[in-house]
């Protein structure tokens, strides 16, 4: 394995994530993108016996690369020999039940209890700027065991209180918040990965950091967040992408650069990882 | 039963009793041919003020030429169940038809942004799986269903949801309302002339809403005999009794695909979404459904034979697509 010398941001957040995935396990990943792109890159890298179903109801499929644009649910090739097709109701049972290990979705923003916000930012009863909505991910964060949150490092998307809980983390951050509104026991955030830091939880259930990348400092991490996050006592500095790593990415995964285009480049120079130039 | 919380969002009304009245007053038992054409279908059986479902998108085996069809129809005021959609929502909104919103997942932009700033629309919070519980609830003839999910979140309070404290294990526990729309547009792969039908793949709720919905609009690539059926009754997804009408629509996903059938217009798809986006339907809904009579009509003067087949060819996967 070669550690690659020119990556970008969102190749080393899927890369983070990929090798974050464990063998025999169950994934929920929510809608396509990067948590799409992790678990794929995982299972033909790091985990080939992780499994993962999608909202639409493939279960554990071989899919067909690369997808068409926006092809990535109700398509043949993302089906392509699965082990069963079901629907988003009973895909939703299987989590509900407690067959999903994990869950993988992206958040426009999250905050320090984890919620995830994909609704709207501003005032929702007033002046907001709206988005989609929660889709798929409302149902990953409440049923599958462990959820794995994949944002962008910038002090907008790390708010103290997100504007809207689209879909729920830790709540108000109370010891049983999610069991009192109804949602499973032992449930909730695990990890949140983005292209600069990994963070995971504390014993409060506060966002806590634990790892940065090579590219950026501590500081700079802490700079794009809008509160102050715990603290690891050791912080790691996180693995790069490798050579093969990034051959799978652009060749099978990501062939039209539709997920890792907009990110800016890191490269290796005089023996550290710094930003690229921009040309 | 007590109640812990309950969202304030307007909802529509479970009525299970008014739905099996419904179902025994206007479903035919008789197998009856029910193969007719998009106009007479959406005329018949959509009306203005109905609650919408449809499923899938219009990227991936929805009921496009259904669509198409009500808009250039001008339904309106409609009651939108938004889950799992992409464009479409932006695209009924845009022509008038929509003035309220379930939503789940839609691809945001500005001309729904100005709608609902304008007043022109009210939208409610869901999610993708609650709303398929919904109608899940709604074909099962129930009331309402319980779930494990959407508790604790800020669309709980804009939706129709409660939590109660469950009589059986004293936890709290958050109900949805049964939904039962008025109508569903659903596309399939191949269905007989009374509306038994078969749906190869995934989706979202097709089932769900074919048997929760008061009126059934089924368009289908292919329309197959009824012996077929019940050579392989494993194979059918939608049973003829709820059923209402039939459309032989082929290419009737486009310009998204249909799994085992053809691939999607990806250069469509792209204006599409652009337009969305950019919140400039009116170009595109002149283009490809005001500017042709019907479906067939925009096969032959916005696609032609040759791309067609170039559409089918890109189609290389029927494992699981054909019986």
């Amino acid at each position: 394995m070669t550690k690659a010398t020119h990556f970008n941001e969102r190749e080393q957040q899927i890369c983070l994530v990929a090798r974050m995935i464990e063998d025999g396990r169950t994934y929920w990943v929510g809608g396509a993108g990067s948590p799409l792109a992790s678990i794929l890159l995982a299972k033909k890298r790091y985990a080939p016996t992780a499994t993962y179903v999608t909202e639409d109801g493939v279960i554990a499929p071989e899919p067909a690369l690369p997808f068409d644009p926006l092809m990535s649910m109700v398509s043949a090739e993302a089906g392509y020999r699965a082990l069963q097709w079901v629907s988003m109701n009973l895909v939703g049972f299987h989590a509900q039940t407690g067959f999903m290990d994990y869950g993988i979705i992206n958040a426009l923003q999250v905050d320090s209890y984890g919620n995830i916000n994909s609704t709207a930012i501003g005032d929702y009863e007033g002046e907001h700027r709206r988005f989609g909505g929660p889709g798929g991910g409302d149902s990953i964060a409440a049923l599958c065991w462990r959820t794995i949150v994949m944002t962008d490092q910038q002090k907008r998307k790390f708010v103290p209180r997100v504007d809207f809980i689209s879909s729920p983390g830790f709540l108000d951050g109370s010891p049983s918040a999610r069991e009192a509104a109804g949602l499973p026991r032992d449930t909730g955030p695990w990890r949140v990965v983005t292209p600069w830091a990994v963070f995971d939880y504390d014993d409060n259930r506060h966002l806590r950091l634990t790892g940065v990348s090579p590219f950026v400092t501590v500081e700079q991490v802490l700079a794009e967040m809008d509160f102050e996050p715990a603290m690891a006592d050791k912080i790691e500095t996180l693995d790069t992408p490798s050579d093969e790593d990034l051959v799978l990415l652009r060749s099978e995964l990501d062939v039209r650069g539709q997920i890792t285009d907009v990110s800016r480049w890191i490269e290796l120079r005089d023996g550290r990882f710094v930003f690229a130039e921009q040309g | 039963m007590r109640i812990l919380a309950e969202g304030q969002g307007e909802y529509l009304k479970p009525d299970p009793d008014g739905y099996r009245e419904w179902v025994r007053d206007h479903k035919s038992r008789a197998l009856t041919p029910k193969l007719m054409g998009e106009k007479e279908a959406i005329d018949k059986f959509v009306q203005d003020g109905d609650y919408l479902v449809y499923e899938c998108t219009y990227l991936q085996r929805g009921p496009s030429s259904l669509i198409r069809e009500l808009i250039r129809q001008r339904k309106k005021d409609l009651w939108l169940c938004a889950k799992f959609t992409w464009v479409t929502a932006a695209m009924l909104v845009a022509a008038g038809c929509v003035s309220k919103m379930d939503v789940g997942f839609f691809l945001f932009g500005p001309i729904v942004g100005s709608a609902v700033r304008e007043g022109r629309l009210k939208i409610y919070e869901y999610s993708n799986v609650v709303m398929t519980n919904r109608i899940m609830a709604g074909s099962m003839g129930i009331p309402f269903i319980a779930l494990r999910s959407f508790g604790g979140t800020d669309g709980f309070k804009h939706s129709g949801a409660k939590i109660i404290e469950d009589p059986y294990t004293g936890q709290p526990t958050l109900i949805v309302p049964a939904l039962n729309p008025d109508v569903a547009l659903i596309h399939v792969q191949q269905a007989d002339v009374y509306g038994n039908a078969r749906i190869f793949g995934t989706g979202a709720s097709d089932r769900e809403s074919a048997l929760a919905s008061r009126k059934v609009i089924l368009s289908a690539e292919e329309i197959i005999d009824t012996d077929e059926i019940r050579r392989d009754p494993g194979r059918t997804t939608i049973p003829y009794y709820a059923v209402d009408a039939v459309v032989h629509a082929p290419f009737g996903s486009l310009p998204g695909a249909v799994q085992g059938y053809y691939g999607a217009d990806v250069v469509h798809l792209m204006e599409i979404v652009a337009s969305t986006l950019l919140g400039q339907m009116d170009p595109y809904l002149q283009k490809w459904v005001y500017g042709v009579d019907s479906h067939q009509d925009m096969l032959d003067k916005q696609m032609g034979e040759a791309k067609l087949l170039e559409l089918q060819k890109r189609m290389k996967i029927s494992e699981g697509y054909r019986p």
